[in-house]
């Protein structure tokens, strides 16, 4: 399947919606994408079963600070020479890329690479939404080694890891991240076809796609673009969609502990009869509670719209009296997991409870408050 | 003390005089082709009104649209260099990416990116090469180009490169007007860049704009100061408006806004600004706007201005009314209102008809709307206090109960209480907040860093950051002594070490040299 430039726009909203309040903003991720598939025409996307079990297959994407991209742009052959070094690194060629992580601008890297350097882009990626470790991206999780990989900066500096563990890789390409200029594009997770399939999220390109799509299509307030979310989200490999909350946001406060950004943001309802919704975050939304009760965690997705016009909004772009509507979706089966819950359980980010699905938790199922759009 | 507040409109220049808190004389003229005549029109019937009024008026304030028209209706705009100063990030993403064809063709194909600017913990990005300083200096003056917006990678960190380059260009091209991103804001090198962009491309129209607002008030025999009103409800000088016409995009709103705080006395407060076609609906807090969220589109290009956050729906004076009163707007008669609305003699029934029918206005010919169904008249009334109501609750900040200012000559149609209000003031003066709007505005400065709470405590960061913001208020015209601080915004950059944070603070402070009430004094 061709993907050319006409499904950037959906693809990169899509991206954002998955992204659960990480991942950076990626406009300017999709204006050089734009470019480069203006350049060197559509990228071929292929789905997991048409890999072989012996293909060669490497993760690209961005690790730093979504911010730093605010200054220093990306630039268009940056995934084209991150692939190029990665390949003389390893001494072969590659028979495809994938994405590590489909939330945000890291959608957007690997049709980069794709495109330019005239190889496949899986559809698929190793989060099915955006989390803030290496070690929880569902490759390592099936026992996918990070290494060997690089690392490249804006100027064309390089840097290579080898390391024998994930935590240590995640350690080494933060730190290494920080010196060199905040952001770098790194390849990584070298692995086979098999190891593909026995890891990766599916489809999640192509979902992406769809759910910009539906958010254009249906333009308009959080009510109007319910329904046809749902159903979206009802077909595919994700569990089903709720209502959670709707109400403007009255306090945003965070802080960075520890490299992360960790912080809360407290959403009142229009009619105040309800009690308060509190999400917590590390990068991403991970926890919604209202009052004592958890009514949604990670690593199932907390998702926050604007509620006038349904664009989804990254938590460093919430802002004090914003009017929100909260979303929740079951997560891809893959993290429900034991091998997947030792590393993406609430207890992994150092909250104090055990993992409800969603759809357990049934006082999240409340019905989108009946307010008439524009 | 008196006062002079001008707001020139589309359609209307309106002017109003006031003494300390008091609205002396107003008076609406219709603008004119060439601005000045509809200015001198409307100064003319309020200085009319108080004779010899001339030599005692301590100020005048001006708000515009002017240029913000510009940029929508791709006028009066000149052709602009842009220079970026950070080679080697974002190869393949030129200045003016992502613009809409029509306006990007105005501003002409002169795109220069160069090395240069710094990174975020302040190690260069590239040093800057003086053989690719000369060369563009050179195309510069072979193409004539004497327009000129320069951005550097980190520039509101430090703005060193951007300097630099306009020492330079000034040195060996004189005759350049030049604007530096970094004087326009915040992070986000793209939409800076494009504020860069439009605002160099207004200066030429800036220059003769200002200058014949300056000429028609000394015409008048008005030798006092002048400012002109920006998109945050503080202003700037003439001088300072001349360099950066660009901060005056959403001026509109925001004095209508500050127009109905002045009115009312109220700080916090929902205000509702009905027209003929739309309903303009905005949040007054601690007395100012509150800005909206969202990244703001000028002509269809990305910037990153501060605008008013206002909710605007289809519901007004001239609003058709349909489906048995069911349904009221989005369409509109529009100012056709006077000729096709049934009090009117017209054949169309409209919002402004329903509440004449309802008895709560005289409007027109009573008669003509004495058939309309009642029961369509208490429908139509239901519809349009159930839209307002609706939009009002999704803008209140909080469940708190809130009053609800009404303005605009629209506002007739509200004829019940709204029950998201905690009550209703419909202000005298109403038709004319704009003007008041800009006559009471304040003089404001802004500064955002990056910076590390662990290299810099975070009291002495914050408090570094408010005294540049201060003296960016003071330059601009601020009296010191009532300078106070209105706004402290802190952003956690996600993944980096050493407490970095986002820093932006804002002051706002009285006009240098007006006897201010001793109130006005009082930092909120």
């Amino acid at each position: 399947m061709k993907l050319t430039a006409d499904s950037l726009e959906d693809l990169s909203t899509g991206a954002v919606f998955l992204a659960t309040g990480g991942g950076g903003d990626p406009y300017v991720s999709y204006l050089a994408t734009r470019r480069v598939l203006e350049e060197f025409g559509p990228a071929e996307l292929i789905s997991v079963d048409e890999l072989d079990d012996d293909a060669y297959v490497a993760a690209i994407g961005a690790v730093g600070a979504p911010s730093v991209s605010l200054e220093l742009l990306p630039s268009v052959d940056d995934a084209a020479i991150a692939l190029a070094v990665f390949e003389r690194h390893v001494g072969r060629k590659v028979d495809a890329v994938i994405s590590f992580e489909i939330g945000g601008g890291n959608s957007m890297i690997p049709i980069m690479a794709a495109a330019s350097r005239g190889v496949p882009v899986v559809n698929g990626d190793g989060m099915g939404r955006a989390l803030p470790e290496a070690q929880m991206m569902t490759y390592p999780i099936a026992g996918v080694l990070p290494t060997p990989a690089i690392g490249l900066d804006y100027a064309g500096n390089i840097v290579t890891f080898s390391t024998d563990t994930t935590a240590t890789y995640e350690r080494h390409v933060r730190s290494m991240a920080q010196v060199m200029a905040g952001m770098i594009t790194t390849v990584e997770h070298p692995m086979t076809g098999q190891q593909v399939k026995a890891s990766v999220v599916p489809g999640t390109i192509s979902f992406s796609i769809e759910i910009g799509r539906i958010l254009r299509e249906h333009r308009g307030n959080a009510q109007r673009i319910y329904q046809p979310l749902r159903e979206a989200f009802a077909r595919s490999l994700y569990g089903d969609l709720f209502h959670i909350y709707t109400g403007k946001v009255v306090d945003h406060a965070s802080s960075v502990i520890g490299g992360y950004d960790i912080g809360e943001a407290v959403i009142e309802s229009f009619d105040s009869d309800a009690s308060q919704l509190r999400i917590s975050i590390k990068n991403e939304y991970l926890v919604a509670r209202i009052g004592d009760q958890v009514v949604a965690s990670v690593p199932d997705l907390i998702v926050m719209l604007d509620y006038e016009t349904s664009m989804p909004i990254n938590a460093e772009r919430l802002r004090y009296g914003q009017r929100v509507t909260v979303y929740g979706v079951g997560c891809p089966s893959f993290y429900r997991t034991a091998n997947a819950m030792a590393v993406v359980a609430p207890r992994c980010f150092g909250f104090d409870f055990d993992f409800v699905p969603i759809e357990d938790l049934t006082h999240a199922h409340r019905p989108l408050p009946q307010l008439k759009g524009r | 003390m008196l006062r002079v507040g001008i707001d020139v409109g589309g359609t209307h220049t309106d002017a109003v005089l006031l003494d300390g808190d008091d609205v002396v004389a107003s008076a609406k003229a219709l603008t004119s082709d060439d601005v000045v005549s509809g200015i001198l029109n409307a100064l003319e019937a309020i200085l009319s009104e108080r004779p010899g009024a001339e030599t005692s008026i301590e100020a005048v304030m001006l708000g515009t649209t002017q240029f913000t028209n510009a940029v929508i209706e791709r006028r009066e705009l000149s052709e602009v260099a842009a220079i970026r100063i950070a080679a080697p990030s974002g190869r393949g993403l030129p200045p003016k990416i992502g613009w809409p064809e029509d306006i990007s063709r105005c501003l002409g194909e002169n795109n220069y990116t160069i090395r240069g600017g710094y990174l975020y913990d302040g190690w260069p990005l590239a040093e800057l090469d003086d053989s690719e300083v000369r060369a563009v200096v050179d195309d510069l003056r072979r193409k004539k180009v004497t327009a000129i917006a320069i951005a550097s990678a980190f520039s509101p960190m430090n703005p060193e490169p951007e300097l630099l380059l306009e020492k330079v260009i000034r040195a060996a091209l004189p005759d350049s007007h030049i604007t530096l991103s970094h004087k326009l804001g915040r992070l986000g090198l793209l939409e800076r860049e494009n504020a860069a962009l439009l605002n160099a491309s207004l200066l030429s129209f800036a220059d003769r704009v200002v200058s014949s607002f300056v000429s028609v008030i000394r015409q008048r025999g008005l030798k006092c100061r002048f400012f002109v009103s920006q998109n945050d409800g503080t202003l700037m000088d003439a001088e300072f408006a001349r360099r950066y016409p660009a901060l005056t995009f959403a001026s509109g709103p925001t004095n209508s806004l500050r127009g109905a705080c002045k009115l009312t006395g109220l700080d916090n407060a929902i205000v509702v600004d009905i027209g003929g076609t739309t309903s303009d609906i905005g949040v007054l807090r601690d007395g100012f706007p509150r800005e909206s969220n969202v990244v703001i589109e000028v002509g269809g290009v990305r910037t990153n201005f501060r605008m008013p956050d206002i909710l605007a729906i289809g519901l007004g004076g001239g609003s058709l009314v349909e489906a048995g009163g069911s349904k009221v707007g989005p369409r509109s008669v529009g100012h056709r209102l006077v000729k096709e609305s049934l009090a009117f003699g017209g054949g169309t029934l409209t919002a402004t008809d329903i509440v004449v029918a309802s008895g709560h206005a005289s409007i027109g010919d009573v008669s003509r709307v004495s058939a309309v169904d009642p029961g369509t008249v208490a429908t139509a009334t239901k519809t349009i206090m159930a839209t307002l109501n609706l939009a009002i609750e999704k803008m209140k900040p909080s469940s708190d109960p809130l009053p609800v200012v009404l303005v605009g000559g629209g506002a007739v149609l509200v004829t019940e209480k709204l029950k998201t209000a905690s009550e209703m003031l419909r202000p005298a003066h109403a038709d004319v907040a704009n003007a008041i709007g800009a006559a009471i505005a304040q003089i404001g400065g802004e500064k955002e860093r990056l910076v590390s709470y662990d290299k810099t405590a975070r009291k002495a960061a914050i408090a570094a950051i408010t005294a540049e913001a201060t003296d960016i208020a003071v330059a601009a015209g601020a009296e010191l002594s009532t300078i106070h601080v209105a706004d402290i915004e802190e952003t956690a950059m996600s993944y980096m070490s050493g407490r970095t944070t986002r820093v932006r603070v804002k002051v706002v402070g009285e006009i240098a040299g007006l006897s201010m009430p001793e109130a006005a004094r009082v930092a909120r």
